[in-house]
């Protein structure tokens, strides 16, 4: 059988219409102005790819091109590679969209947080403090103000948190920074370097300082945790990981998924701090409640701001999700 | 125009998306299984589709790269990763020093990278080729982007027409040389008509978000009208220009690269839209996120054919006849050169 083809000698880009055909185990290719004959051993018949046309390659450079693609299988039963095979079948693509999707599920599921966790302990302190200084400067000015508070009840609140018992001196925080926020409320937080900020209105909302403590020890929680350190790695991994994968276009969007991604992290690393500072309460004969009492004051202030104004901005509760629920546990324990 | 008759031919894409769905997931599953070393053979296969689906004149090019080459530049790239990352979180100063020992051979990869794959390119049984020299790409890699970066982007248009002024004027396919005409004027032109666009962005939304707050529309306080424009105005600005700006200046890249790209005597014309590649790469980015990255394939495909398809090649005469005067170049096909193209780090 013939099969039509077109030859280039590789080193003219003239294009030659030539046939090919078998001749024992010789390939012979004829055209008007060209005829030859090698064995087929010498020469590199290139697996099928798709639709694209079939290839041979021959051993000075030359080269022949067959659109029709049945028609060489015919020639070349032989030259079928099982990758094709593998390509050509909705079965074995199927199966290997499988083996993909488990594989991503899986190491986002176990393997993003278990790296994150094991590079957030090894990054050295100073960079760590060094990276809440640039966070705090790119803040102070922007949504924190000076704090209101006079030096003495500065003095007192830090002087309340260090005279406390800790499951593990080591994790005793950086630096209490406090500041006033107009669009922050009544918060508090953890920075990634273990630096905890305390804005005004969550001192002036609490009754007593037992509750301004139980929430630091909250924040004290995250630090313990790295959480926001993990968090951030996984957040930049994700992002980068899709801005890599969506090729390089718009790192918003690519920014969207990962955020959205990330969000489920955060009910865990709450829970985690909850009990952190539920024991540190207790070690230190406070009850664990008293962190439930100003969660509930906090879900109340925010209420009567959601009720009171358009756009009241982000505050403590907003960024820690299902505090009904949390509120429960603190107060079952 | 010239005076001759030069016939546009365009260049076809015949790829599709659901042939290539299938390629593509099954490499990226056989890479899984074999722990990431079928990657290179992945790569090959990936590389030959598209370029065998790129016809022209009723030709198509190919790819010709070593799997076991890329391998070994992969090999390569990861262990000096690894390094990087094993240095940076136990000495932060060997850390450092790797970090400047990648950027200080980076430009002589990259031109091992660029013989690599303009080596390993095909049409019509011809290769193209790259010949610059590793002193000169440090100049082009190296100089101009650092330069760029420390006059805080102003020279950043320049450096761009150096690198692809020096990577076409060195190409070359069989025995026509590419030259490249285009001035870093040209290029300061696409930027600042990208500032302008969003000067007038910006203008445009201070005056809506003006009218929207003076009628109410949304709450702000007294005196502060003014400030909130501002604010929203330069918001929308930002956001604006993160999402136009990148298929904007890509379009315009393309159209003012290719058309100011001769091989020979035969020249090039692009015209992409900047407003369809946008439509095309925001569909592509949603698309992709709805699927949970399985429309990446078809994303693929759609952004190649559309680029390639609104690519031109101007042929001085007859097509048969531009193919007639082109010979394989004959230095390219010596053997000491073979041992230069082993190594492929475009990952």
């Amino acid at each position: 059988m013939r099969v039509a083809a077109v030859y280039y000698d590789g080193r003219n880009a003239k294009a030659h219409p030539v046939t090919l055909c078998l001749e024992g185990d010789k390939l012979l290719l004829q055209g008007k102005d060209v005829v030859r004959r090698d064995a087929l051993a010498g020469l590199d018949i290139q697996p099928p790819l798709g639709s694209t046309p079939r290839v041979v390659l021959f051993a000075d450079g030359a080269r022949c091109e067959v659109a029709d693609n049945r028609g060489f299988a015919e020639l070349f039963p032989a030259a079928d590679s099982r990758v094709a095979a593998l390509e050509n079948s909705w079965r074995w693509s199927g199966l290997a969209l499988l083996l993909v999707l488990a594989t991503a599920g899986a190491g986002y599921l176990w393997g993003l947080p278990y790296a994150a966790q094991n590079l957030a302990e090894r990054i050295p302190a100073e960079l760590a403090a060094g990276l809440d200084r640039e966070v705090l400067a790119d803040l102070d000015g922007k949504v924190l103000q000076p704090s209101g508070l006079s030096q003495d009840r500065r003095r007192g609140l830090e002087a309340k948190l260090a005279a406390l018992v800790l499951p593990d001196p080591a994790v005793r925080p950086a630096g209490l920074e406090f500041r006033a926020s107009a669009e922050l409320g009544a918060n508090a937080f953890a920075l990634p370097g273990g630096s905890v900020v305390v804005l005004d209105a969550l001192v002036e909302l609490a009754e007593d300082d037992a509750e301004i403590v139980a929430v630091l020890l909250h924040e004290l929680g995250h630090v313990a945790g790295r959480h926001a350190l993990r968090q951030m790695l996984q957040a930049s991994a994700v992002g980068l990981a899709m801005a890599w994968y969506l090729g390089d276009f718009s790192s918003l969007l690519a920014a969207a998924p990962a955020l959205a991604l990330e969000a489920r992290y955060s009910r865990e690393f709450e829970r985690d701090a909850d009990n952190f500072a539920a024991e540190t309460l207790r070690a230190n004969g406070l009850s664990a409640g008293r962190l439930a009492d100003m969660l509930l004051k906090l879900e109340t202030a925010r209420q009567s701001r959601l009720d009171g104004k358009f756009g009241a901005g982000l505050d403590y509760l907003s960024s820690h999700p299902n505090s009904e629920e949390r509120i429960q546990r603190l107060r079952s324990q | 125009m010239a005076q001759h008759q030069a016939q546009p031919l365009p260049l076809h894409f015949s790829g599709s998306g659901s042939e290539y769905f299938r390629l593509w997931i099954v490499n990226v599953g056989l890479s899984i299984a074999t722990l990431g070393i079928y990657s290179a053979w992945a790569k090959v296969r990936r590389n030959q589709y598209f370029y065998r689906h790129t016809r022209l004149a009723g030709a198509g090019f190919d790819y010709h790269g070593e799997p076991i080459a890329i391998l070994k530049g992969r090999l390569a790239a990861f262990a000096l990763f690894a390094a990087y990352t094993a240095a940076s979180s136990f000495a932060p100063t060997a850390a450092a020093f790797i970090l400047m020992l990648i950027m200080a051979l980076a430009p002589w990869l990259l031109v091992r990278s660029l013989r690599f794959r303009m080596h390993n390119t095909s049409y019509r049984g011809l290769r193209f080729a790259f010949r610059g020299r590793t002193g000169p790409a440090y100049l082009a890699f190296l100089l101009w982007p650092l330069l760029a970066g420390l006059s805080l982007g102003l020279l950043w248009p320049f450096a761009q027409q150096r690198m692809a002024a020096y990577t076409r004027n060195n190409s070359s396919y069989g025995s026509a040389e590419f030259r490249f005409s285009a001035g870093a004027g040209a290029y300061y032109a696409i930027y600042l008509m990208t500032l302008m666009l969003g000067v007038v962005l910006f203008a445009g939304l201070m005056v809506l978000t003006s009218i929207l707050g003076s009628n109410g529309w949304f709450a702000v306080e007294e005196g502060q009208l003014t400030a909130m424009s501002l604010l929203l105005a330069a918001l929308g600005t930002y956001l604006g220009l993160l999402l136009f700006a990148y298929p904007y200046v890509t379009a315009r890249l393309q159209n003012l690269v290719w058309g100011a790209t001769t091989l020979g005597e035969h020249r090039f014309v692009a015209n992409v839209s900047a407003y369809q590649l946008l439509g095309l790469m925001l569909s592509n980015v949603v698309l992709v996120v709805l699927t949970l990255g399985l429309y990446k394939p078809f994303a693929d495909i759609r952004l190649a054919r559309y680029r390639i398809e609104h690519l031109h090649v101007l042929m001085e005469g007859n097509p048969d006849d531009f193919v007639a005067g082109l010979q394989a170049d004959a230095s390219a096909a010596g053997d000491e050169m073979a041992e230069m193209f082993d190594f492929d780090i475009a990952l």
